[in-house]
């Protein structure tokens, strides 16, 4: 089949969502690969706003890094090499907390007992609370609606992820709800002290990045609880299209 | 080896579901798909779709027979060739066909976009009107230079509707994020005689020529749905940023480099997000006002919680 070269959307996901994905879909070998999502996004690209946790060279001096991002629902890992030219150059001047927004391709390493997604970013850039809020409620309406697909079970790539991940809808209608509590609830701190629309981007990233930060451990926490299949992973498992390295201090974190 | 073997009776019950109501031998069918997959190491999709497609033609069926209905598609979902959707659009414009092959051609467009479509001449359809509204069944997608069309073929259906469908509005809103940038962007100069951006001084046109200094970002606006290719001029560019071409100069001054200004446009514009309000063109989407975002964003999160509520309550979580 002869493809359309058309430009892959960058579709909104939280990294809670983006964490649990791990199935694959390709029409054939000259269309692009998708990765399925539990509530049935199918996604070549993503648009993510998030908390640079940090960042780490793989291997000294190999310039390849990985770096950790955070949204309020969890934590995805990305990694960053000499094939991500833009995003390289871009993330040799950012320090961790910082907020970044990221487009991203996504990548899915398979082992023979478990999946583990990362997601390799093609443009990165430092960003602002205003831009973050408005990624956290466009993300959330984006899952809602999804969601509601996938209670309807009309089209078939919700049917699919039902298939695939047997997807529980609370837990993702929890998820949002987080994700836009913890948005709202910090817009109220802000007013609450007079500082409303005048608060400035340093001082609000700041306290942002930390606040997430407290919200990203609780939530490896739970999700060492849920999913301890990862620290089974056998590393021997995954083969590294890229570069080889060791995954091994990324999956006892974990 | 009987891994493999259930996994080929699995595709073969695949396989068989589409022809249910013919009388197929199953033992052929896991034949061809073991040779295949086993064999020729076909990836299992292709596999299952080149045997599919081998039935069909055995059977001199056609694909609406089997699969049924193509599903109803909007305009905008169309992205790759050789898929049979069904469509309900109004013929926005007739054109005269060029070739002996073709009965019609022209543009037909739904809410969400436009389209080009092919009447082939053999596939016998009744003609359709300017300004009329269709559904046009068990159509397929076809890429013709570059861009996606649809064509009618003898399987397709043509039928009249009542119903007025709309085309797409003149002037829309986008809000979404500028989550690429692309070439030729940044601090350019163009060909005083034509207009052209010019690189090293030299016109495509003109060879050697006198030009000028210009502001331009070439980029890709993203709503998570649907991406609008967009070009902001300098205008737009200093409402946005502060920089125009005054300070692109004083930028280059300090820096020794042109790069420099289109590095500096890229800190303050990608990954943020603007309403854009314009036009759609061939390929680009007119801008013809650009702002950013007013950071209101927290006053919906409200409606969401309301809905993620109700939603549960539906479950009963």
């Amino acid at each position: 089949m002869d493809t359309f070269q058309r430009r892959e959307v960058a579709k909104r996901v939280f990294a809670y969502e983006l964490s649990k994905s791990t199935y694959t879909t390709s029409e054939g070998d000259r269309t692009p690969k998708y990765v399925l999502t539990p509530t049935g996004e199918k996604c070549n690209r993503v648009f993510m706003v998030g908390v640079l946790l940090d960042k780490e060279e793989v291997k000294p001096d190999s310039n390849f890094w990985r770096i950790r991002i955070s949204d309020p629902t969890g934590v995805v890992t990305g990694f960053v090499g000499r094939y991500q030219p833009e995003a390289l150059e871009a993330l040799g001047d950012i320090q961790p907390p910082v907020i970044l927004s990221i487009v991203a391709k996504l990548n899915i390493f398979e082992g023979e007992t478990s999946k583990f997604l990362s997601i390799r970013p093609e443009s990165i850039n430092v960003t602002d609370t205003q831009t973050r809020d408005y990624w956290v409620i466009e993300t959330a309406k984006h899952t809602v609606e999804r969601i509601k697909r996938l209670m309807d079970g009309a089209d078939e790539d919700t049917k699919l992820a039902k298939d695939v991940y047997m997807t529980d809808i609370g837990e993702y209608l929890s998820m949002v709800e987080k994700a836009v509590t913890v948005i709202k609830e910090e817009a109220e701190i802000f007013s609450e002290e007079g500082r409303g629309d005048d608060r400035t981007d340093d001082i609000a990233d700041e306290s942002a990045g930390l606040k997430e930060t407290e919200e990203v451990k609780t939530e490896v926490g739970e999700a060492r609880i849920e999913s301890s299949e990862i620290e089974d992973i056998d590393l021997e498992d995954f083969e590294f299209e890229e570069e080889e390295w060791d995954l091994s201090d990324i999956l006892e974190e974990e | 080896m009987a891994e493999k073997e259930d996994r080929i009776k699995i595709l073969t019950e695949r396989v068989l579901s589409r022809f249910e109501d013919y009388d197929i031998n199953p033992k052929e069918v896991s034949k061809r798909l073991s040779l295949l997959i086993n064999e020729f190491k076909v990836p299992e999709e292709e596999a299952v779709r080149t045997v599919t497609n081998y039935i069909i033609k055995e059977l001199d069926i056609s694909p609406s027979e089997t699969f049924g209905e193509s599903p109803i598609k909007s305009i905008s979902e169309l992205s790759r060739s050789g898929e049979w959707v069904t469509l309900k659009v109004k013929v926005f414009q007739l054109w005269d066909a060029d070739s002996p092959n073709v009965s019609q051609v022209g543009l037909i467009g739904d809410p969400t976009g436009i389209i080009k479509f092919v009447t082939w001449a053999k596939s016998r359809k009744p003609e359709v009107e300017e300004g009329r509204s269709y559904i046009f069944r068990n159509v397929v997608t076809d890429s013709y230079g570059g861009r996606i069309q649809v064509n009618i073929n003898r399987n397709s259906e043509i039928i009249e509707i009542d119903e007025d469908i709309s085309l797409p509005p003149r002037e829309i809103e986008v809000v979404g994020a500028l989550v690429a940038i692309q070439q030729n962007s940044g601090f350019i100069q163009r060909c005083k005689t034509c207009n052209r951006v010019i690189k090293k001084g030299i016109c495509a046109v003109h060879g050697k020529t006198e030009s000028y200094d210009d502001l331009r970002i070439k980029g890709v606006l993203d709503d998570g749905m649907n991406f609008y290719e967009v070009i902001l001029n300098e205008e737009n560019l200093k409402s946005l940023t502060g920089i125009g071409v005054e300070e692109a100069r004083e930028i280059v001054k300090e820096s020794l480099d042109r790069e420099s200004v289109l590095e500096e446009l890229k800190k303050r514009l990608l990954g943020y997000y603007f309403r854009v309000r314009g036009s759609r063109g061939n390929r680009y989407f007119i801008v013809r006002e650009i702002e950013a975002i007013d950071g209101k964003a927290v006053e919906f999160a409200d409606s969401v919680l309301k809905e993620i509520e109700s939603l549960k309550k539906e479950i009963g979580v």
